[in-house]
């Protein structure tokens, strides 16, 4: 059974622990790079929930990639995106109906969650286990084309 | 009518060749490129008209034959009768009538248009005779200026096709390749890489579909045997290329010919048609099951496009640059499939190595280069032309014995040979035998075939400038070692010419020439130094002269040169002063005239028009 | 599998490789300007190049660029010989001599000693060095919008008949990718101009930010099957509409998976 990513916003704090952790997980030279992941209010008063790439069946951005950078990683289940073969013309960034494929403007690059190889640290470090990498078998699917 | 049957090919042969011979006199006209543009087809023109109102008695209009290049181009317009070779050179319109009435009409000779050797004062009747004749062997260029061009009944007649059938009926694609390998045929656009090899090595790829190519591009100027043979005797390479898609297993092919080469496209075109009507080419040929389809493409005009993989871009469609062939096209040519890519002259050799055997193909010429070569010796010897001798004939043999020598007895100075890629050779070489490696091993390079005879007044340096600009201009562009090092060892060149070099610039160019043979992406910028290589290698002193003395000895390049009349040799002729466009010679008639410096743009007019009397020299 | 010899030492890697990729999985640092993972390695810029060798060839070495030779097995390769320095220097030279102003290029000609091209330059050329990779990219995008045109000294890169290319979508793919940044782009005032074509950029339906044309967008829906509507908000906007999304499904179950 194939381990995912659940989210349980009720749980989520706004803490933003997360972010800071996502963050540091994907530094560039040393300095912290951009979050894959951001809590942003859920329209309730109080009530926060962590906004992070749903890792699609049938993925918008992959499917907006005229150069094939973007694939699914068998082990992982995340939708990897090989930086090397991106050419940052933001057609994923557009076309994400999630907005969770984001454009790095500090170092001029395009990033998305690669659920960290299959040890995503958000999970790690969330305090509230409103993140958490655990097998599931799939029930609601949350689908983006 | 389809010839389904080897004996039915025979049949038609003995036809054809009856037909062929049942002529008394048959009248041949060189229509090779040369003498076409000497104003051939007018003379064949004014035949046709004589001869349907004079109606001669024993002579039809069917003996009169248009053919492909003879090969004594310096004498063209040729026309030849035949059975007795009788030769006549240098024929305008107004002789037609008279040959018609002396040698058509009775059996004699028009005496003034007979050949007459300016080294000797010898005059001769017959060609067959002639030095530049007779110590030729023509493999390649066997039919060519002898049967009716572009006609596939009298190449039938010659043993046209049986090469085809003998491979397509008795052997297996294996012997085939056997027997190319055996003849070490090698190829001869240039590269000289063994056929027989090349073959087999495509005939064991795993992939299909399998294409034959033949690389009609021959960019080299100064070059036409490839031409010669398109135009001349077109199925020659059409049966050389069905033999060896045979070989491979092809069953489509293409014949690359140049743009600025529209009669071969024709007679190619026009080639295949007769081929396919006859069953000879497209399906079931010969009823044997084989099929081969073949087409011409056309090139747009670049020399690169003669690099074999540039030529595979440009038959698919995209641009004709060069890719790095650490993949052979063997293995992926093109549309990325396994490709055979040979050179007209290499397809024309092969129904005769077919027919006769590769032990026979290989006694001729050297053990490492067999067979023959067909060379277009130009430039400044007496008899310039198609030639084709053995390999292993000498540089000095081809210029004197079959060229004549250098014009006016001048000492020869050097001979470029292999087109831009290859280099000049001095004097003191002429005694290296022509084959695909000695002439590599001297420095210079045996190529496709051209060769051009330098006397005193060709300067190295400006042969050298002249090939480098040309190479850089038809550079793809793609790698910066040629695109860059070729303009800029060019610029170098220029320099030298113009007097502002220093010997520092000649260690530079010598290092940027090492960088880019080995930096190049294809053999064009591989071999993009070679005219500047050569020549310092045998000339350094004919550099150093431009460079520290700012002289040039030969008397050509401008910056370094003075025209000045000799007042005592003047007989004041005013032809000079006609002569210059710049206007800036002056004198009365009967006195010695003057050279203004100031306004003199050494454009030589006054040298080439005071030539007679010597008067102008030039320093 | 593949065992080869790089710089003394010995690595595995796949058949059908490409040596680039194994020096560079080695961590060795080679120049090469006109490659990209996006697109087929080109071999035009010659900076890769690597000396070659076998045991069985005897002492006969080649030079061959990295990024187009398969690897072989028993293949021995060395990446910074003197001779290999030194064709990369006489590169560098003539690419400066093209580019006299690239920053670029003077930083890497520098590295390889070479501050001042010992050759010719035409003082106000501008900074392309004919890579290839804006019209390679914008080939394998499928827009084949510029191309390469004319050939030797004179060649350069242009649109169809040097006007407006009909086919740019003004994705800027070509521009982001140029090693020596001379592709001149400009957003202004929501429209963007690019090879001498103006294009609309999107502006999000909520906040008003730009994104990418319209015609790009067109283009990805038309060709993709993506619906339109997913381009008419920005990244940002689109992580709050799913935010109030969860939120309200949060209100009726306790967790969403992803």
């Amino acid at each position: 059974m194939k381990s995912r990513l659940v989210v349980t916003p009720i749980q989520c704090t706004g803490c933003r622990t997360c972010e800071l952790a996502c963050a540091f997980a994907h530094s560039v030279d040393g300095k912290p790079g951009k979050s894959r992941i951001y809590p942003l209010p859920g329209g309730m008063k109080d009530l926060y929930t962590p906004v992070v790439c749903l890792q699609c069946d049938d993925p918008a951005c992959m499917k907006s990639c005229l150069v094939d950078a973007l694939s699914l990683n068998e082990e992982t289940g995340a939708i990897d995106l090989n930086e090397e073969k991106c050419v940052q013309c933001q057609a994923c960034v557009a076309a994400c109906p999630f907005g969770c494929s984001l454009h790095d403007q500090k170092n001029a690059n395009v990033v998305k969650c690669d659920l960290c190889g299959g040890d995503p640290v958000c999970a790690f470090f969330c305090p509230t286990k409103a993140l958490e990498f655990k097998p599931v078998t799939p029930t609601k699917r949350k689908r983006a084309v | 009518m389809r010839v389904e049957k080897t004996s039915q090919l025979a049949k038609l042969q003995k036809t054809f060749l009856e037909k062929m011979n049942k002529h008394d006199r048959t009248v041949l006209i060189c229509c090779g490129p040369g003498c076409l543009a000497n104003g051939a087809q007018k003379i064949s023109d004014e035949f046709h008209k004589v001869l349907k109102k004079k109606k001669i008695k024993g002579f039809s209009i069917e003996a009169l034959k248009e053919t492909g290049c003879h090969g004594f181009c310096e004498q063209g317009p040729l026309v030849i009768i035949e059975p007795d070779g009788i030769f006549y050179t240098r024929v305008k319109v107004k002789d037609v009538e008279e040959i018609i009435d002396t040698s058509i009409k009775k059996k004699e000779v028009v005496e003034r248009l007979l050949y007459t050797d300016q080294a000797t004062d010898k005059t001769y009747e017959t060609y067959s005779e002639i030095p530049f004749y007779k110590l030729q062997h023509r493999v390649a260029l066997r039919n060519i200026g002898k049967i009716r061009q572009c006609d596939i009944e009298e190449y039938i007649a010659v043993g046209g096709y049986q090469g085809m059938a003998k491979a397509l009926t008795k052997m297996k694609p294996m012997e085939v390749i056997d027997e190319v390998t055996t003849s070490g045929l090698r190829g001869r656009g240039g590269g000289g890489f063994p056929a027989g090899r090349k073959w087999a090595t495509c005939a064991k790829i795993d992939d299909e579909p399998r294409y034959v190519i033949c690389n009609g591009d021959e960019g080299d100027p100064g070059a036409f045997m490839d031409r010669a043979i398109m135009e001349g005797d077109p199925h020659s390479v059409l049966e050389g290329m069905i033999i060896a898609a045979y070989a491979v297993g092809a069953q489509d092919g293409y014949i690359y010919v140049r743009e600025e080469y529209p009669l071969a496209v024709v007679n190619i075109q026009k080639a295949i048609e007769q081929a396919t009507e006859l069953g000879l080419l497209g399906e079931n040929i010969l009823g044997t099951g084989f099929n081969l389809n073949l087409h011409v493409s056309r090139g747009g005009g670049a020399f690169v496009c003669g690099e074999s993989s540039a030529l595979m871009r440009s038959v698919a469609g995209e641009v004709g640059e060069p890719r790095a062939k650490y993949i052979r096209s063997v293995q992926k040519g093109v549309f990325d499939k396994p490709t055979v890519l040979n050179n007209v002259e290499s397809y024309a050799n092969v129904p005769v190595i077919i027919e006769k055997g590769g032990k026979w193909f290989a006694t001729l010429g050297t053990p490492k280069s067999t067979g023959t070569k067909a060379f277009s010796l130009v430039g400044k010897v007496r008899n310039t032309g198609l030639i084709e001798v053995p390999m292993g004939t000498t540089l000095r043999q081809i210029i004197y014995d079959i060229g004549g020598g250098v014009i006016d007895n001048k000492p020869l100075k050097a001979v470029q040979t292999g087109g831009p890629s290859g280099g000049c050779l001095p004097e003191d070489k002429l005694d290296l035998s022509v084959d695909f490696d000695t002439l590599t091993k001297a420095g210079s390079m045996m190529g496709s075939g051209g060769m051009i005879v330098m006397d005193e007044r060709t300067c190295v340096v400006d042969v050298a400038k002249y090939f480098l600009k040309f190479l850089n201009d038809e550079s793809c562009g793609k790698c910066v070692p040629c695109r860059e090092g070729l303009y800029q060892l060019h610029a170098l060149a220029v320099a030298i010419s113009e007097g502002r070099a220093t010997e520092e610039d000649l260690d530079k160019m010598e290092k940027l020439s090492d960088n880019i043979v080995i930096g190049s992406l294809c053999g064009l910028g591989k071999s993009g130094p070679n005219p500047f290589l050569s020549t310092i290698q045998y000339f350094r002193d004919e550099y150093l002269a431009h460079i520290k003395d700012k002289k040039c000895p030969a008397g050509v390049c401008r910056e370094l040169i003075t025209y000045k009349v000799d007042a005592e040799k003047c007989d004041g002729c005013m032809a000079c002063i006609a002569a210059c466009a710049q206007k800036c010679i002056t004198g009365k008639k009967g006195e010695p005239h003057v050279i203004n410096q100031e306004r003199c743009d050494k454009c030589g007019a006054c040298y080439a028009v005071c030539n007679k009397r010597d008067a102008i020299e030039v320093a | 599998m593949v065992t080869l010899t790089v710089n003394g030492r010995v690595v595995q890697a796949q058949e059908g490789e490409m040596l680039l990729e194994v020096i560079r999985r080695e961590g060795i640092d080679i120049p090469a300007l006109c490659h990209h993972e996006a697109v087929e390695p080109f071999g035009a810029c010659r900076l890769c190049m690597v000396e070659i060798t076998k045991e069985a060839w005897d002492g006969w070495t080649n030079h061959v660029t990295s990024c187009l030779y398969p690897v072989e097995q028993d293949l021995i390769v060395s990446t910074h010989t003197p001779k290999v320095n030194e064709l990369r220097k006489s590169v560098l030279d003539l690419q400066l001599a093209r580019c006299p102003n690239s920053p670029e290029i003077r930083k890497l000609a520098a590295e390889y000693g070479v501050n001042e091209t010992s050759f010719e330059s035409k003082p106000d050329a501008d900074n392309c060095i004919l890579c290839g990779l804006c019209t390679r990219i914008c080939d394998k995008m499928g827009f084949n919008a510029i191309s390469t045109v004319g050939r030797g000294h004179g060649k350069e890169i242009a649109p169809p008949m040097h006007e407006a290319p009909p086919d740019c979508v003004g994705c800027l793919s070509c521009a982001l990718n140029c090693p020596t940044n001379v592709i001149e782009y400009s957003d202004v005032n929501g429209k963007r101009t690019i090879w001498g074509k103006q294009f609309e950029l999107i502006k999000c339906s909520e906040c008003g930010k730009t994104t990418i044309t319209r015609e790009f967008a067109q283009a990805l829906s038309d060709r993709k099957g993506i619906p339109i509507e997913y381009f008419e908000k920005c990244d940002h906007c689109h992580r709050k509409e799913l935010s109030l999304t969860m939120g309200q499904v949060a209100g009726w179950s306790k967790e969403v998976q992803s």
